[in-house]
């Protein structure tokens, strides 16, 4: 099956419908069993104690936060491309689950950050570029609600999401420029990944998939909504002719 | 070319005569840098620490004042549909836009920025590179402006969806302008800041014509 | 006139790409000397800022140099130069000897009194056992952050 049947909004509902279910379990049990086992069954850290276990929620949502970001980017440009209104509507579900994720790895952050740097929020480049993003998620989730024609308000959104990515992108460079840093460097990485010792890692990337799972499963919840939405919209017209 | 300068006229034209869209923004810059010292205190160490990023910050509000009306009458008497339909592409009508919005906001600053700046005992130093930042930096500002009114075009009460909406992608510019102006105040070197501020501004020149004419045409088809 | 249109935008789109060039060229000139972001005990010895300038210095708080109190006092070494700081209030809890730091605040009388520090912390992350077990082994050198 190729990947383009999904864009008739027919086919996405029976797929969606069908795997939504067991997604949901999935992510449910995974980011439980992560998270039990993240706080009980591990170690303290060498140097931060037991604060580093704030770990198993910052991260996964802060990966979720700019990976929300780029989905809503390709998903915006398959819709100016290709016109799949199934598409447009993914990007519109993703934006808030993205914000969501955006303002829990800001608090986790602070929350992180008061013991360990001496600060709840300091103007390090990685938190501000955050709260930019931040603030990128609100200005695209209030141009859609803003206009009203939804083709209209998919063309001009995506065109914000693009302009938006290089902008955001811009302002992750000025703002290294801007402030030195406290922030460490990311720790996961394909080339070093001994840098988390293996008692952290494995519940880590568990807790990962477990968000990643979830951040699916309310995008195509959230898709299904859209979509019907546009259904009872479309009935609701023809009833008032 | 004569289409582009009859434009250019038209909208510093309108811009001067017609309820003074080129006063306001200056008059809200003068008023906020003004209120400055009555908030943070007469310390001239304290004002002359925060004066580049308040100048910087009076520009950017200042530039956004008036951006909501440069496509928005256009648009509603029906003249963006004229205008759209003539000889100039839509790339050029946006980037002459731009530009006569920068004339009657971004210029007047520039003009005003050195005696605000020495109320704020802004360093003789620095005078030189705060007009240079402002000068280099400010047509970002309204080029910038103009993707944001292209894509809030039509938005009843759009001006704050607006602000909204470019407020973030001005952050770059800010940095790097304070920045320039600041490091020139401390003795550091402010060329580096200056530098990647012309480039924004460069690229914005570049590019965003091309996104707000595509986003003017997903409006109006 | 449709020719015309497309000529002029033809036009416009050579311009664009003239003033990205001159951009990225701009960004590439802008590269070319690093960009410092906090100064160094070395640097500081090299060029002295005014007293009272306010800066941020940052490097590694020699070991042995700690003296706690309400008043802390420690010296920041890069490896090569010291510098004395005083600072009075809670210093973080990964404020340690041998970590890395970055103090905010000023040059007063030769001593840097500091109004703010902040503790910088590497991305490793290792359990306490490993890291007591590998120090006895003198294998583990913690990373200077």
């Amino acid at each position: 099956m190729s990947i383009w049947e999904l864009a008739n909004p027919r086919r996405f509902m029976a797929l969606s419908g069908r795997i939504l279910p067991g997604l949901s379990w999935a992510a449910g049990l995974s980011i439980g069993i992560a998270l039990v086992w993240g706080f009980f069954f591990t170690p303290d850290d060498y140097q931060q104690g037991s604060t580093v276990k704030i770990l198993f929620i910052h991260v996964p949502t802060a990966f979720i936060a700019i990976n929300a970001w780029l989905m809503m980017l390709v998903a915006s440009l398959i819709w100016l491309i290709r016109r799949h209104h199934v598409s447009a509507l993914a990007a519109r579900a993703a934006a808030p689950v993205g914000a969501v994720m955006t303002v829990a790895a800001l608090m986790t952050g602070a929350i992180w950050g008061q013991p360990m740097w001496g600060t709840w929020w300091e103007w390090d480049p990685r938190l501000t570029s955050f709260l930019i993003l931040f603030i990128f998620y609100l200005g695209y989730i209030a141009l859609w609600q803003a206009v009203e024609d939804p083709d209209k308000a998919a063309d001009l959104t995506s065109v914000l999401c693009l302009v938006g990515s290089v902008f955001a992108l811009l302002s992750r460079y000025a703002v290294l420029f801007w402030n030195q840093g406290l922030h460490q460097g990311a720790s996961l990485s394909i080339k070093q990944e001994d840098n988390v010792a293996d008692v952290f890692f494995y519940p880590l990337v568990l807790s990962i998939t477990g968000f990643v799972l979830l951040f699916v499963a309310l995008v195509l919840l959230r898709t299904r909504t859209e979509i019907r939405l546009r259904r009872v919209r479309a009935l609701m017209l023809r009833e008032a002719r | 070319m004569t289409g582009a300068r009859a434009l250019l006229g038209r909208e510093l034209r309108l811009a001067i005569r017609s309820g003074g869209g080129a006063g306001l923004g200056l008059a809200f810059f003068l008023i906020l840098v003004l209120l400055v010292p009555f908030g943070v205190g007469p310390s001239g160490t304290v004002l002359s620490a925060i004066a580049p990023g308040m100048l910087w910050i009076g520009a950017l509000l200042a530039c956004l004042l008036s951006l909501d009306r440069l496509f928005q009458a256009d648009f509603e008497d029906g003249t963006l549909d004229i205008l759209m339909m003539s000889r100039l592409p839509l790339e050029a009508l946006v980037a002459i836009k731009a530009i006569a919005h920068w004339l009657t906001t971004g210029l007047p600053l520039l003009i005003a920025a050195p005696v605000l700046g020495a109320t704020l005992h802004l360093p003789d130093a620095a005078q030189p590179w705060l007009v240079a930042s402002l000068a280099l930096g400010t047509p970002a500002l309204s080029f910038i402006g103009a993707m944001g009114a292209a894509l809030t075009l039509g938005i009843r009460r759009g001006g704050l969806l607006l602000s909204l909406l470019v407020l973030p992608l001005y952050v770059p510019t800010l940095i790097f302008g304070a920045a320039t102006v600041s490091a020139a105040a401390t003795g550091g070197d402010p060329l580096a800041a200056l530098t990647f501020l012309t480039a924004i501004t460069l690229a914005s020149i570049a590019i965003l014509p091309f996104a707000a004419a595509a986003t003017l045409r997903l409006q109006l088809s | 006139m449709a020719g015309l249109k497309k000529k002029r935008r033809i036009q416009l789109i050579v311009i664009g790409a003239v003033l990205l060039a001159a951009a990225t060229a701009l960004v590439g000139y802008g590269f070319r000397d690093g960009i410092e972001l906090f100064k160094s005990p070395t640097q500081i010895a090299e060029a002295m800022p005014e007293e009272g300038d306010r800066f941020r210095l940052g490097g590694l708080v020699k070991e042995g140099s700690w003296e706690r109190g309400d008043v802390h006092r420690f010296t920041i070494t890069d490896m090569n130069e010291d510098f004395p700081v005083q600072f009075a209030g809670i210093v973080p809890d990964l404020f340690r000897e041998g970590q890395g730091t970055i103090v905010t605040g000023s040059i007063e009388g030769g001593i840097f009194v500091a109004t703010e520090v902040l503790a910088k912390h590497d991305e490793a992350y290792m359990p306490k056992e490993v890291a007591d077990a590998l120090k006895e082994q003198g294998v583990f050198q913690p990373a200077d952050g």
